[in-house]
């Protein structure tokens, strides 16, 4: 609060003030009291006006800042008014009443969305989990089949554990400190592991894939490095152009190092590229092929921002694209 | 045969796991039974056991952790639960593996294998493959017939590989990419086409041009 905010909210006041004085200036010089007399009590009168401002216009100033500072330093800001010393002055008491009695309501509005969220949370990941157990059934009963129905049906389940997964990590993207695990990974391991859950669609989309100089450890949790890069093969397979040709490689850059992941496909259009990690943005790629959920690529960016990769993307359209996961050095991981 | 212990309450996944161990020259001892599990054990004498964590009564870990003081099999978590501290835990209770599902059955097969390798000391794959009048070293990466010699890629290996562990067999083109796959050689159909080119180039070489016949339609047979 500055003095002239002050001033300007208690301009009636002030001015009521110097009326009532003028006012009396005039009714004493009427009835013919001394000239030195009355500059003397106007100025005292005066005085004690300015000071008494003076005084409310600290105070107040000194009260803002102290609620300004206790607000800084809370964690759960809409906790507020439960940890403010209660005004003394009555008014100021009866509102500071009824904002706590408003605060307290939205409290228990907050905190029963926040446990409706968990419960929503967990039945998805126990959901997930028993969902597997069918498609494990169902994949054992595959085996039975000639060959050619047999390599359909896998890549149909293939296609339902995909969309099952992005489900997985999205309930988990939400807490992700409660299953996030930072290790000393290969990083060959996770391409293997990544191109052998999507086999089936690389395989069906004619898809080569020529992995380059893997040989490198990284410090990331496995299974959502493992996630974010399924993500990216399902991209390049989708969207592929003719002979799709995906580039795994690795390169080290200072202490970090540099997944690079290429693809020869139709590309993204210039102007869409800065909202492919949008949430839903599907793009014209995904309007004209169809499927397209628009949550892959958010996802991963979600996922990298908590694991500190680094995420980007640089696309030709008809020539394709490059997607470059950038892995921390081990020393800079804040989280371990 | 080698026994292998099946913990798991799904019975679709029961009947067909068993099925599936059979088939592949193992015997399944399915539990139908959740009592006394560890009980089941000793008696039974398992040489590896497949363990479910999500199982009635009691849960897979703590199951993990009394079947490791009462028998001295290996165990494989197989499980849904996925969660990176539930696998730590797993293998922390002294699981040898764990897998989680829907896990492809080539990959389930394998690491069954693995697991028992390394327990049991079982020998490693033959080297030398031998079929139809060629020899094939897998770690030389060398052919030979009729006296002379000719020099594999990696990626003709694998096929010729393939071709020989199914002799006679008509092997389809969708297999052979399979069986590659599986070896981490991530080619399409046309590089298989190329491939298998000059594959036959080079057993030209040692004197057997027809040593893969094309079955039109079907695939390669050797």
């Amino acid at each position: 609060m500055t003095l002239r905010e002050f001033l300007s909210d208690r301009l009636g006041r002030i001015a009521l003030q110097l009326i009532c004085t003028g006012l009396a200036a005039l009714f004493l010089l009427a009835t013919g009291t001394q000239s030195g007399i009355l500059l003397v009590l106007l100025l005292t009168l005066l005085m004690i006006f300015a000071s008494v401002n003076a005084f409310d216009f600290f105070q107040q100033r000194a009260r803002l800042l102290e609620l300004e500072t206790i607000l800084e330093g809370l964690y759960r800001k809409y906790l507020f008014v439960e940890c403010v010393p209660p005004p003394k002055n009555l008014y100021e008491r009866r509102l500071f009443d009824l904002t706590r009695r408003a605060g307290r309501a939205m409290t228990g509005a907050v905190s029963d969305a926040q446990a409706q969220q968990r419960e929503y949370r967990e039945y998805v990941e126990q959901w997930v989990h028993e969902i597997k157990t069918p498609i494990t059934a169902a994949r054992l009963i595959c085996r039975d089949l000639d060959g050619e129905t047999r390599r359909k049906l896998i890549a149909e389940l293939a296609q339902v554990e995909a969309h099952i997964e992005r489900a997985l990590f999205y309930a988990r993207a939400e807490n992700p400190e409660q299953d996030c695990l930072l290790r000393q990974i290969d990083l060959g391991k996770v391409a293997a592991q990544a191109i052998e859950n999507h086999r089936s669609l690389l395989i069906q989309s004619g898809v080569q894939v020529a992995t380059e100089e893997l040989d490198c450890t990284v410090y990331t949790d496995e299974k959502w490095a493992v996630f974010i890069l399924g993500q990216l093969l399902q991209n390049a397979a989708r969207y592929r152009g003719t002979a799709p040709v995906i580039t795994l490689s690795a390169k080290p850059l200072g202490k970090q190092t540099q997944l690079i992941v290429h693809d020869n496909g139709i590309g993204i259009p210039a102007h869409e590229l800065p909202r492919v990690f949008d949430r839903g943005f599907t793009g014209s790629n995904g309007r004209n092929r169809g499927g397209s959920t628009g949550m892959g690529l958010y996802l991963c960016k979600k996922l990298a921002g908590f694991l500190e990769l680094g995420l980007e993307i640089a696309s030709e359209e008809g020539k394709g694209t490059t997607v470059t996961l950038i892995f921390p050095a081990k020393e800079n991981l804040t989280k371990l | 045969m080698q026994k292998i212990m099946v913990i798991e309450d799904d019975t679709a996944i029961q009947e067909e796991l068993a099925l599936l161990l059979e088939n592949e020259g193992y015997m399944p001892l399915v539990v139908t039974n959740f009592t006394d599990i560890p009980g089941q054990a000793v008696l039974e004498r398992p040489d590896l056991i497949l363990l479910d964590i999500g199982l009635p009564g009691r849960d897979g870990f703590s199951l993990c952790a009394a079947l490791r003081k009462a028998v001295s099999a290996p165990v494989i978590f197989v499980t849904s639960r996925d969660a990176s501290t539930d696998e730590v835990r797993a293998l922390s209770l002294g699981g040898d593996d764990y897998i989680t599902k829907p896990y492809s059955v080539p990959v389930l097969l394998a690491r069954i294998k693995a697991v028992l390798r390394r327990s049991f000391g079982e020998p490693e794959p033959a080297d030398i493959l031998e079929a139809g009048g060629l020899r094939l070293s897998l770690t030389k990466g060398v052919v030979s017939a009729n006296g002379k010699t000719a020099e594999l890629t990696r990626n003709e290996l694998q096929i010729l590989a393939c071709l020989m562990a199914h002799t006679g067999q008509i092997v389809s083109r969708a297999d052979l990419i399979d069986a590659l796959w599986d070896n981490q050689i991530y080619i399409d159909d046309n590089t298989l086409s190329v491939n298998m080119t000059r594959l036959r180039g080079k057993l030209a070489e040692i004197g057997l041009p027809d040593a893969i016949k094309t079955r039109r339609g079907m695939g390669y047979q050797l």
